[in-house]
């Protein structure tokens, strides 16, 4: 050791002008190396704490109920009984309708913006689009109560009564403040995330085959039908499902306009509750343990269900584009 | 029937501002095989592009001029670039079969468009068009399987095959063999000489030992003009003008 350090004077003294006072550069990139690595770690550890700070509080729950918990349709918090089946159903059923009618609409948009549109044009409409996406759910919340809500009870709770009335799905009366305004309500909040993706998606398609398609004689349509739609249909259900993830974890907007009752009703006029909106609709009057732990549990499903959904959203919309790329 | 199968008069191409087309005028004769050469960026893929109306799909192309296909302008207010494109197929230079598509749906592709339906007639249409695109050897047994799996030059005849299935009388070709070896490519050259029968073959080409080969003309483009056109065996053995002598003997270009 003595000698090293004579060494490393012997160098100093002599002033290699390839030496750099203080910190050398090696160290300053190990530094900054460090700390982002820090930051990075730090995001992954975090999530990791979220999930076990939400099964410690979720814990009295599991022992009570086990799996009942998911299966009971009844959610009494007087009698401390509680089943999720009700929020687990709002919260599929809303979902649901909500990509039914998203997800066309979301498609029909993209295709339109990407191949109708001159390039400035669309990249405008696509902005607006994707602003919609900037709107505080609050916002939706307040225009879904005041102007969607009467809209649906007076407008199209008509039309619907008398041309499917005779499905279960469209019967008994309607309030405005129900399962289908929620689902209207979400449908609308998540086309900007499809419309973007499905944007992406279809730009990594190459124009090739489109020309080829054109040069056998197909419309324009055919074309985009053959060479744009068909590549790309795995690459949009996983814009379809990246919008899932998002209506299924949606809170404020879908609270206020669903009507809060942990029912399962089997009209989509009636009112109902899913897994988020209970969540935050009880969490501040939960006063036994065992309510609070089981709105955690509730919460807990939830954030495990749309982890994998945005996940397996995310695999399916990389693996399209990368062999977008390839072709 | 004359002669001509598809008259130019005075077309010029713009992409925008840039006009790639100067004022072309040619004729090609029924059962030819015609070949178009010139340094890049000359506006022969343009040019040929202007033929099935293809050009006009690219933002801010324009076109002026007349395509006169047996007589009839296809450029007139009233012609229908998808019923112009059912006359005058096109190969491109990127073997480009429909991805997540089979061998067979790739080539019945065209008449299914056009609402063909008959499974009998299909079957009919592949197998024929395979054989002429020389191809069904290599894929008869698997014509279920996805085209882009198959090999370069095997997708460049896929996609003549293609073409073939919709019989258009006039083919045209933008550089089919730049994207091939050499082996992949002679038997695309083999193939146009035998497509020479039933079809009128316009190929754009870098290659002019290609053009030599198998073209009865030859056109020579620089920046977007017609330098000179003619019979192969004089262009390519006594050029009239200075430029072309220049570029086929590798002096310019």
């Amino acid at each position: 050791m003595v000698e090293m350090v004579s060494k490393d004077n012997i160098e100093n003294n002599t002033s290699s002008p390839l030496k750099k006072r203080g910190i050398s550069y090696k160290q300053q990139d190990k530094i900054a190396f460090m700390i982002l690595r820090g930051f990075a770690l730090a995001i992954v550890l975090l999530l990791g704490l979220m999930i076990y700070q939400l099964f410690q509080a979720s814990a009295p729950a599991i022992k009570e109920f086990g799996f009942s918990f998911i299966y009971n349709d009844f959610w009494n918090p007087i009698e401390d009984e509680f089943g999720a089946l009700p929020f687990i159903y709002g919260t599929l059923v809303t979902s649901l309708i909500a990509i039914l009618i998203a997800a066309p609409v979301s498609i029909a948009i993209a295709l339109f913006i990407n191949e109708y549109l001159p390039k400035a044009l669309g990249n405008l409409l696509g902005l607006f689009v994707e602003l919609i996406s900037a709107i505080p759910s609050i916002i939706f919340g307040l225009w879904g109560l005041y102007y969607l809500a009467p809209w649906v009870k007076d407008s199209l709770t008509p039309i619907l009564k008398s041309t499917l009335g005779f499905l279960p799905l469209f019967s008994g009366p309607s309030f405005g403040i129900g399962i289908l305004t929620a689902s209207i309500i979400l449908s609308i909040m998540i086309i900007p995330t499809i419309t973007s993706v499905c944007r992406e998606v279809f730009k990594v398609v190459p124009s090739l085959q489109k020309e080829a398609a054109l040069a056998l004689g197909a419309t324009k349509f055919e074309a985009i039908k053959l060479a744009i739609l068909k590549p790309s249909f795995s690459g949009v259900m996983g814009a379809v499902v990246l919008g899932l993830g998002r209506a299924l974890g949606e809170t404020m907007a879908v609270a206020m306009v669903i009507g809060n009752s942990a029912e399962i009703s089997k009209s989509l006029f009636g009112a109902g509750a899913t897994m988020a909106s209970v969540m935050a609709n009880e969490y501040a009057e939960a006063d036994s343990e065992i309510h609070l732990s089981a709105l955690c549990l509730i919460g807990l499903l939830l954030f495990v269900v749309t982890f994998f959904v945005n996940f397996f959203a995310r695999s399916i919309t990389w693996k399209a584009k990368m062999r977008g790329k390839k072709v | 029937m004359s002669d001509v199968v598809l008259k130019v008069n005075d077309l010029k191409a713009w992409f925008d501002d840039f006009n790639a087309v100067k004022g072309i005028d040619l004729e090609y004769k029924r059962n030819t095989i015609n070949a178009i050469i010139g340094p890049s960026g000359c506006g022969k893929s343009t040019y040929i592009r202007c033929l099935n109306r293809i050009h006009e799909e690219v933002a801010g192309a324009k076109i002026s001029g007349e395509v006169l296909l047996e007589g009839k302008n296809i450029y007139a207010p009233d012609a229908d670039p998808v019923e112009v494109r059912k006359h005058i197929g096109m190969v491109f230079q990127k073997p480009n079969p429909f991805p997540a598509m089979s061998i067979f749906d790739n080539v019945v592709i065209g008449p299914r468009l056009w609402g063909e339906r008959n499974k009998k007639n299909l079957e009919e249409i592949a197998y024929k068009s395979l054989q002429k695109a020389a191809l069904w050897d290599e894929v008869k047994d698997k014509l279920h399987q996805e085209g882009t799996s198959l090999s370069g030059g095997q997708q460049q005849r896929l996609c003549l095959a293609r073409t073939l299935a919709t019989n258009p009388p006039i083919i045209l070709m933008d550089e089919p063999t730049s994207a091939l070896d050499p082996i992949a490519a002679a038997k695309v050259e083999d193939l146009m000489m035998e497509l020479k029968d039933e079809y009128t073959v316009i190929v754009v080409t870098h290659n002019m030992q290609q053009a030599a080969r198998v073209a009865d003309y030859t056109s020579f483009f620089v920046l977007g003009e017609l330098i000179e056109h003619g019979l192969s065996s004089d262009i390519f053995t006594n050029p009239k003008n200075q430029k072309t002598e220049d570029y086929i003997t590798g002096r310019f270009g």
